[in-house]
């Protein structure tokens, strides 16, 4: 079990404090390569990428339109 | 394939449609306001900046007098230029060089001169950013003879048809709905987004799809007006009404076939489209099935467009003037159950 979590320093928090998921490339369940782009976060109008840390089976936490900050824990993936 | 399951946003499956052409064709380039850097405020050219490089896309100054006329030239001279014209609404300052330059310079020349150009454009409202910003104009193009026209509903066919825009040798109008985009800051229909295979392919034009099968009634479409249409649809077969819905993909060439092939199977037309109602894609298509055989009606064609008005900022004047699913769904009820 892999955790998928919003990378410390990612953004200015002093300035934006919040983002939300803007996309889940993949629906929950899917099968993910390590690596593959799996999601999108938006802060303000800026996109940051979020990409599989394992290959495995994904489980979305936070779903699209869900608020974030720097550590959130926005999904796992199951190795297989 | 690592990706066979992945759903792209209708943005996403532009930009990549684009970076799959790029990668295999040096000919081919990007221009245009805020497509860089930014990645285009609708986001149909994410991600090309940081592959591509400055040079092959390519910030221009704030005038599209100068970057579509440069884009005709790029094109007369050999390459294959993408060009976004941000807001289909400012195509004033650049229609010259759109209908007098990229539209007739290969008849012009005697078809000495090939046109590979792309203009991609942003359409469509509904989130209240008024008149400048919100239009369609699907027929003010498709009327000049000269452009090919693409108007994509979801992000397969939008990477196809992008893919065939970019390899046809004349010009083409690539216009994609702002609300199709799956930007995070708009709403996006859910059937927007779809999977999206890695590796290249067309969409041929001139094809339209059936996008929903039925027999009671048929809805012609595209764009926005897809996703109403399939959720009027929804709420009819509730009512035991069957429609069916095409989803035209491309303007020009247009796929009469396809409809009048489905209005003789339903007998039923309506007609629904973001564009203004009057001179417009209603009144052609309901044409195109009279023209033919009006005995294939069992009751009278039914147009829904937006009224001949400039488009309010206002949300509630809005939304109370463009097409939405009860009003598709209304419309088809009243062409089946009194048939007149």
């Amino acid at each position: 079990m892999s955790d998928i979590v919003v990378p410390e320093g990612l953004w200015d928090t002093t300035k934006t404090p919040e983002g939300i998921v803007g996309n889940w490339f993949y629906r929950d369940g899917s099968m993910v390569e390590a690596g593959a782009k799996i999601a999108e976060l938006m802060v303000e109008k800026t996109l940051f990428d979020i990409v599989a840390p394992a290959k495995g089976r994904l489980h979305i936490v936070v779903p699209k339109d869900g608020v974030v900050k720097p550590g959130t824990l926005i999904g796992r993936i199951d190795g297989v | 394939m690592p990706s066979s399951n992945r759903i792209l946003t209708m943005s996403h499956a532009i930009a990549e449609g684009i970076a799959n052409e790029m990668r295999s064709d040096p000919s081919v380039f990007v221009m245009g306001e805020d497509i860089a850097a930014y990645g285009g405020i609708f986001g149909a050219t994410s991600g090309l900046l940081a592959e591509f490089g400055e040079g092959r896309v390519r910030d221009t100054p704030i005038s599209e007098t100068a970057f579509i006329g440069a884009g005709v030239g790029a094109a007369m001279a050999g390459m294959r230029p993408i060009v976004e014209l941000m807001f289909v609404d400012f195509f004033g300052v650049c229609m010259d060089a759109i209908y007098n330059l990229a539209a007739k310079n290969i008849y012009f020349s005697g078809g000495n001169c090939k046109v590979p150009l792309v203009i991609m454009t942003a359409t469509g409202g509904g989130y209240s950013d008024a008149g400048q910003h919100s239009q369609t104009l699907h027929a003010t193009f498709a009327h000049m003879p000269g452009l090919k026209i693409a108007v994509p509903s979801n992000a397969y066919d939008a990477k196809g048809l992008m893919i065939s825009a970019i390899r046809d040798d004349g010009p083409v109008l690539y216009m994609f709905h702002k609300g199709l985009q799956g930007l995070a800051w708009m709403a996006s229909p859910e059937k927007a987004a779809t999977e999206v295979p890695d590796e290249a392919y067309k969409i041929p034009f001139g094809e339209a799809k059936v996008v929903r099968p039925g027999k009671d009634a048929t809805i012609v479409t595209l764009s926005m007006m897809v996703h109403h249409s399939l959720e009027a649809a929804e709420q009819l077969a509730r009512d035991g009404i069957d429609t069916e819905v095409i989803d035209l993909r491309t303007l020009v060439p247009l796929d009469r076939d396809a409809v009048f092939k489905s209005v003789a199977k339903t007998g039923r037309l309506i007609v629904v489209d973001e564009d203004y109602s009057s001179f417009g894609l209603t009144a052609e298509i309901i044409t195109s099935v009279v023209e033919r055989d009006p005995t294939v009606l069992k009751a009278k064609p039914r147009r829904l467009a937006y009224p001949d008005i400039p488009i309010p900022y206002s949300r509630p004047m809005e939304q109370f003037a463009l097409p939405n699913a009860g009003k598709i769904a209304e419309t088809v009820r009243e062409t089946v159950m009194k048939g007149h």
